[in-house]
């Protein structure tokens, strides 16, 4: 035992000693044992498992199936493959041993994991969405949000932004609050942690997406978001087993804009101003070559690899998987870099019959380098200035100025500043397993999710003369702790009840601390040393946050024919007062597997049939700590140098009213399911209907700035999100050289509003209102999705003839016509109105998985339908918002003029970026993933220890199908917000890639 | 092994034992302002108040919006100005516009002033400071609240009254004209007792008791003109202006020393904004008043009529540059071009700029003109006009005319105190004195509020130049003498727009 553990640690150390190491097994009276490995259909089974139970000698079976490996009687082979059913086979006298084995019925005896515990699929009365490393493992991927987009019914993934190593944004079954945080909640073996990000998705065995009150409700408090569980990888029993895998590629943006040429743009600068700002010399000199095509400037093909190597094994006692992985990724904006390093060690130890403990750790760090190009400014830069002079040194302003907008070289920032940004990331989770008496467990777990962020910038002497330096330490942990016990009784088996008894605490602290100096008199020490700033300043936060709860839960079954669950949690957190603090979170479901019953025994069709329907209440405490609180502001904005030297330091009251009543934002949820396998899961259904309600929001409610503190968070107000998920599989072929899969998940979920405070629309999108926009551009109405698109509506342009309409509205041909909605003579803002909706109707994802002979094609199709997006960037881009002179866009050169009657306003006064010209469908279809592989499995590769080899070529966003007009219909600048969501303006466009991978097995 | 199992059940005890863990926030690292102990906390509640009303003055352009009307200001014909041509070409009045950028910055910026006052002044009312403290500092938070108000209610029309130990509720109505205008006079009233006398503090950017009679003077004014016309209330403001002169603290600079960075918060200044080179804190004024080539965003210059009517001599000579410096950028700093000026005439804007606001500039701070020097709101030479003023319409007296005399000699570049036969006048209508006031006042964000309040705004936009490149697209009438409330507050709140909710008295 002991010596096969330190063997096994020295595999893990030195991996290339293992070739050696297999090569010479010795035991004691052994002989060679030979044989092959057939399925059900007789035909050989390449690269099965088979080993010795117990023991660390093993092998894998060649392309024909065949197998030798050396053992002694009494020893027990053990011959497993993915997908099957393994075996285990005693030797005896024979020296040959062929083994059949048994195709696992898809899917139905898989175990997959709850909350706080694991359960049959078949068993399942709640509704989940499972994802596991064989759907997405063909596919290079480097994070885990990749891995759930489109594979999932029910869970919309959308990459905002594509910028390298940046996230994205999941949504499980609609958005819920409207104030608060609509981001599910992250379980990593058992351990709740902040976030997925920097977790490597080559780590992970599966993911399952818990939907609904009966799945979530076991996480009270913080389930109403949906639950995605992860679990990452253990070794399996057998030998040493190693991993590696690498790909390259290079990534491109989808499309660039259509803009104007120099000669084009500069023309439209004369037409605008109504003077000859460029002569005619000039202008057929930009013709012939001047000027800048700045989208050229700004994005780059961008190269990235990604090296992963893993091993993992175990014996009886004993398990371990060990994983390490480099990411490297340029952006598709200039200087956009990113880097990320991963360690994993997860390690199981039965000590006793009874006693088994295990410890997961994790450890990851990443860099983002580079101050990003604004697009917003920089694509809308005068073209007729090239980025550099005859000399080779910046052209810092136009050569004419105040043409194209008010800003310095948009190159100047990316080529000077300097971004370094480092994530630290540590996640330990370990548990004990006791088994105190017969049926009865004791589990006890616990962990620490530590994040540190540690963010650096500088602005050099070149861009403002004075060097702005920042250095910013955000540390997060996350302390937890859960001891379950578990109770079955299952001596009679028509009769099963398990029962589980949990207490969870956890612990939250925040701390920050942000220094900024300026008035540097060198650059040479960038953020290194703010010492050599003259002035300095530091801000510091402090936070923290504990939860204490208590969960019971019972499921009983009957006659493995009924089956039900119930469960309820009582959490206590410390983000509400005394009083407010505790909630109760109570669910139950019930399943019929009507498959079982008699009757249908005589429809062999249907191998499976069941029938869920679940209850329950979930909440979300999802504000930050400090919210019943006005804390006071202190700040740089709130200092004032009253001799106009050193600023005095001041204290200024809130923006927010306390509000000590706060509590709890309360989610119901019904939901109806049904499971369906026809020919022995050939095809297989899933079907789910829900309803949520979100009631007492933890709503942000509005004051008028006005009157002073403009935020009071209030339980006020209800949401609904209702729809289906729909998740269909299909065998689609497998005879001969073929094996066709197919899955389809088609989510619909439509949001409303349905309450606010005395029912008064919200404006709460403030990331474009006061920056951008002088009206929010989105708002929360009863009645309505959460959020809305408002503006005028557009009806194209005053034409020739229609001067005295125009003149009505103090227009004039050639000037943009709104629509006068209230008929009373005037365009005012009571004309402005609801104008489009960034929530699709239906979102999509469709998997194929293609084997034929040794070559496999993988391909994932994503859709999403009924979405707007309001192209703002395309709004500034013709010339309108308070930061643009001059029109770049192409369509200005369609703009009405008395000869060339189009609806392209060409008025330079009354003309409103917030209108319907500017929204656009959002649909797509997009080919998301594509990779085409092809297995090496022969003895010239085994000869040489290579038991498994693919190659493939991969791609993706190879094809997207859409009307929209901007980069691309997927990223927003929106980020994760959802009461502004699908706004394009100053957006990371996302990318096309191209990659080559290959991946071995030893 | 039985030890191990003794090991677990000893470990799952001591954790549940530990299972309390605190529900109560910490709150350790928040600073309360409940209670005003000293001096330094008065100091630390006051300084927001100030920073505040520097902020809604920082950006002179964002502030003056909704003044553009007037002409002593025009703007760039293209480019990014729609928000200010919209006020520049009348194109309001019936609720049209009220959605555009820059027109909230006034709005919500002295609306802050109002709240970051009333919790000083609330808060002052339970304070165990020195009580010379507390009543200096409630004198001063009530100055900017009546500061902010007065801005408000002559900009936007009424406007709701919220005051210290009020909640907001979100249900606040306009209150009438009348209304604001007594209850900002009620805290003048208590401020200019309460505070301190000019030059009693080394502090140059606190408020003095000049300043709350000054701010008094001008509401009076104002109360005297449209919408109010409450004649009675000019003597009142003669009166208060009179105080301000009586205190012979303030006195006027020569006119080409008085805009220099060297002459901040000089004696003829009664209340200035403050800004600072060493904490980068910037103003905006040379910006805004600068064109393009020379490094600034052309948001203001002075329309061509009120130019050419400006009477010519050394006041002409420092509020206007005719010149217009030709600059570019080279390795991240301000180069001067060859020639190094143009003459107005052949300028990119082909206007003259201000040289009251471009003077003090800094060229220093990377690739576009700023500045840093302190910003008068109220200047003795305007207390001077006031007092001439108001004292003109109820009987125009030899030291109301000697007031006007000064402003006169100073703006000729003569000694100011020293009778000149070639300058004074003997009297002077209150139209001429109106006029005056243009003058010496322009581009200081008051000349806009004089023909408002003197009904002037329909015959001086008659007289805008054919030659203007921005274009009325009607002729004002009182419609457009109030600005829209903007949309954001209109949206939120149950207020009620222009003109429906303007409501005199």
């Amino acid at each position: 035992m002991k010596n096969n553990f330190t063997l096994q640690a020295r595999k893990i150390l030195i991996p290339s000693l293992l070739f050696l190491l297999l090569g010479l097994q010795q035991g004691f009276a052994q002989k060679v044992i030979t044989g092959t490995v057939t399925d059900e259909k007789n035909e050989a089974i390449p690269g099965a498992n088979v080993y010795l139970k117990g023991g660390t000698t093993g092998t894998n079976s060649d392309a024909t199936g065949n197998f030798s490996i050396k053992a002694s009687s009494g020893d027990v082979l053990v011959i497993s493959f993915l997908g099957y059913q393994a075996k285990e086979i005693t030797v005896g006298a024979s020296s040959t041993i062929n083994v059949s084995l048994k195709p696992d019925t898809r899917q139905l005896e898989d175990v997959v994991v709850v909350g706080y515990g694991t359960v049959r699929k078949s068993d399942l009365t709640g509704s989940l969405a499972s994802v596991s490393a064989k759907d997405f493992e063909k596919q290079p991927l480097t994070k885990l949000d990749q891995a759930l987009q489109g594979r999932a019914a029910g869970v919309q993934v959308t990459q905002t932004s594509g910028a390298p190593g940046s996230g994205f944004k999941i949504r499980i079954r609609g958005a819920n609050s409207i104030s608060g945080n609509n981001n599910p909640l992250y379980v990593l073996d058992g351990l709740i942690v902040g976030d997925i990000n920097s977790i490597n998705v080559n780590d992970i065995a599966s993911m399952e997406v818990l939907k609904d009150a009966s799945a979530t409700a076991i996480y009270g408090s913080r389930g109403a978001n949906g639950v995605v569980l992860i679990t990452t990888k253990k070794g399996r029993k057998g030998p040493a087993k190693i991993e590696l895998g690498y790909f390259t590629g290079v990534s491109n943006v989808v499309q660039k804009l259509d803009l104007m040429n120099p000669a084009e743009f500069a023309e439209g600068v004369n037409f605008a101003e109504r003077k000859e700002i460029f002569s005619q010399a000039e202008i057929s000199g930009l013709r012939n070559g001047g000027g800048e095509n700045w989208q050229d400037r700004f994005f780059r093909p961008a190269p990235f690899n990604n090296t992963q190597l893993s091993v993992s094994g175990g014996s009886d006692t004993f398990d371990y998987f060990i994983s390490g992985n480099i990411n490297n990724a340029e952006g598709t904006i200039i200087n956009q870099d990113y880097k990320r390093y991963t360690l994993r060690a997860n390690l199981n130890a039965q000590l006793t019959s009874k006693l088994k403990v295990g410890l997961n750790t994790f450890v990851s760090r990443e860099k983002s380098t580079g101050a990003r190009a604004d697009l917003a400014a920089g694509l809308t830069w005068d073209p007729t200035t090239p980025a550099f002079n005859e000399q080779g040194a910046y052209n810092f302003i136009p050569l004419k100025p105040g043409i194209g907008n008010g800003t310095a070289n948009p190159l100047l920032v990316p080529e000077n500043s300097i971004r370094e940004d480092f994530n630290d990331r540590l996640t330990l989770s370990g548990y004990a397993n006791y088994d105190l008496a017969k049926n009865l467990v004791l589990n006890i777990s616990g962990g620490v999710d530590r994040f540190a962020t540690n963010d650096n910038s500088y602005a050099p002497l070149i861009l403002n003369n004075i060097g702005v330096a920042s250095v910013e330490n955000q540390e997060v942990t996350r302390i937890q702790n859960t001891n379950r016990l578990t109770y079955k009784i299952d001596r009679n088996p028509n009769h099963v009840v398990t029962i589980d008894a949990i207490h969870e605490q956890q612990m939250v602290t925040r701390k920050n601390n942000t220094s900024t100096a300026s008035n540097f008199f060198s650059d040479q020490t960038t953020y290194k040393n703010l010492s050599l700033g003259s002035i300095q300043r530091t801000q510091n936060i402090f936070t923290n946050e504990n939860l204490q709860s208590f969960l019971g839960r019972v499921n009983y079954s009957l006659l493995n024919r009924f089956l039900l669950t119930a469960s309820v949690r009582v959490d206590g957190s410390s983000k509400f007062r005394a009083g407010n603090r505790w909630g109760v979170f109570p669910s139950g479901s019930v399943a019929w597997k009507i498959s079982e019953e008699e009757f249908m025994k005589s429809i062999p069709t249907v191998n499976d049939l069941k029938l869920r329907v679940s209850y329950g209440v979930i909440g979300s405490q999802a504000i930050g700590p400090l919210a019943t609180r006005a804390n006071p502001i202190i700040s740089p904005g709130v200092n004032y140098p009253f001799t106009g030297g050193t600023a005095t330091i001041g204290v200024a009251p809130s923006n927010r009213a306390a509000n000590p009543d706060l509590t709890w934002e309360t989610t119901t949820q019904g939901n109806i399911g049904i499971d369906l396998g026809l020919w022995n899961s050939k095809v297989t259904l899933s079907l789910d209907l829900y309803k949520k309600n979100t009631t007492d929001l933890l709503l942000n409610t509005q004051l008028p700035s006005f009157v002073g503190p403009t935020i009071v968070t209030r339980n006020v107000g209800e949401v609904e999100n209702k729809g289906f998920d729909i998740s269909l599989g299909f065998d689609v072929l497998r005879r001969n050289d073929w094996d066709i899969t197919s899955s389809l998940n088609i989510s619909r979920n439509r949001n409303k509003v349905l309450a606010l405070v005395s029912d008064e629309p919200l404006e709460l999108g403030n990331v474009f209102y006061t920056n951008t926009f002088p009206v929010n551009p989105t708002r929360v109405e009863v009645g309505k999705p959460i959020s809305t698109f408002r503006g005028y509506v557009f009806e194209g342009v005053y034409q020739a003839g229609e001067e005295s309409e125009a003149a009505r509205f103090n227009r004039k041909p050639g000037d943009a016509k709104y629509k006068d909605i209230n008929g009373d003579g005037r365009i005012s803002t009571d004309d402005i109105t609801t104008v489009g909706d960034g929530n699709p109707n239906f979102t999509w994802g469709w998997n194929w998985d293609i084997n034929y002979k040794k070559f496999n094609l993988n391909f994932l199709l994503t859709g999403s339908q009924g979405n707007d997006i309001y192209n703002f960037q395309r709004g500034r881009m013709m010339a309108l918002g308070a930061q643009q002179f001059h029109a770049v866009h192409s369509d200005y050169l369609n703009r009405w003029t008395p000869s060339n009657p189009s609806n392209i306003p060409s008025g330079r006064d009354g003309t409103e970026l917030l209108s319907s010209q500017f929204i656009e469908d959002g649909s797509f279809t997009s080919l998301k993933n594509v990779a085409l592989g092809y297995n090496f499995e022969d003895g010239v590769l085994q000869k040489i220890g290579i038991s498994k080899m693919r190659l493939y070529v991969s791609a993706s966003n190879l094809l997207i199908l859409t009307k929209y007009r901007g980069f691309d219909p997927e990223s927003t600048a929106s980020g994760s917000s959802d009461v502004d969501l699908g706004i394009d303006y100053n957006a990371f466009p996302i990318n096309r890639t191209l990659t080559l991978g290959l991946n071995l097995t030893f | 092994m039985k030890r191990i199992h003794k090991i677990i059940l000893l470990a799952a005890l001591t954790l549940s034992g530990q299972a309390c863990i605190d529900l109560e926030e910490d709150l350790s690292a928040i600073l309360t302002i409940e209670n005003l102990r000293t001096e330094n906390d008065v100091v630390a509640a006051l300084t927001p108040v100030y920073r505040q009303m520097m902020s809604v003055h920082q950006e002179p352009h964002f502030l003056r919006t909704p003044t553009y009307g007037a002409d002593d200001i025009t703007t760039w014909e293209a480019g990014n100005k729609a928000p200010l041509r919209v006020f520049d070409r009348f194109d309001y009045g019936s609720g049209e516009n009220a959605n555009i950028a820059w027109l909230p910055t006034g709005w919500d910026g002295y609306w802050r002033t109002i709240y970051f006052a009333n919790t000083l002044i609330d808060g002052l009312k339970t304070s165990t400071a020195p009580p010379a403290v507390v009543t200096s500092a409630d004198g001063e938070a009530r100055f900017f609240r009546a500061l902010s108000y007065f801005n408000l209610v002559r900009t936007h029309g009424n406007v709701p009254i919220i005051l210290d130990g009020q909640l907001p509720t979100g249900e606040e109505q306009r209150a009438t004209v009348l209304q604001n205008y007594q209850q900002i006079e009620s805290d003048l009233l208590i401020a200019e007792n309460a505070l301190p006398k000019p030059g009693a503090t080394r502090n140059v950017g606190r408020v003095s008791s000049a300043a709350a009679k000054t701010l008094l003077a001008d509401l009076y004014l104002t109360w005297g003109g449209w919408p109010v016309k409450d004649n009675s209330k000019y003597a009142q403001a003669a009166a208060k202006a009179k105080e301000v002169i009586d205190m012979n603290y303030h006195r006027l600079l020569p006119i080409n020393q008085l805009w220099l960075l060297a002459n901040q918060n000089s004696p003829e200044s009664i209340f200035s904004v403050q800004f600072s080179k060493t904490e980068n804190i910037r103003s905006g004024y040379a910006t805004a008043f600068s064109f393009h080539e020379a490094r600034g965003f052309s948001d203001a210059f002075p329309e061509l009529q009120f130019f050419r009517d400006f009477p010519e001599g050394p006041r002409k000579d420092a509020t206007f540059v005719t010149d217009i410096p030709q600059r570019g950028v080279s390795a991240g700093a301000i180069t001067t071009l060859n020639p190094a000026t143009r003459p107005w005439q052949n300028s990119q804007r082909g206007y003259p700029m201000y040289k009251k606001f471009t003077i003090a500039e800094d060229l220093t701070m990377g690739d576009r003109t700023t500045g840093f020097r302190a910003m008068e709101l109220y200047r003795y030479a305007e207390v001077l006009l006031i007092y001439a003023e108001a004292q003109a319409r109820v009987g125009e007296n030899a030291s109301s005319i000697e007031a006007l005399n000064q402003v006169k000699r100073r703006a000729a570049g003569l000694p100011y105190l020293t009778p000149n036969a070639t300058v004074d006048v003997k009297t002077a209508t209150p139209d001429e004195i109106v006029a005056e006031r243009g003058w010496e006042l322009a581009g200081e964000y008051k000349r806009w509020f004089d023909l408002v309040r003197t009904e002037k705004v329909e015959q001086i936009a008659a007289k805008r130049d054919a030659a203007e490149r921005v274009k009325p697209v009607r002729m004002p009438t009182k419609a457009q003498y109030i600005a829209p409330i903007p949309f954001q507050a209109i949206s939120t709140s149950k207020l009620i727009q222009n003109p429906e909710g303007f409501k005199i008295q």
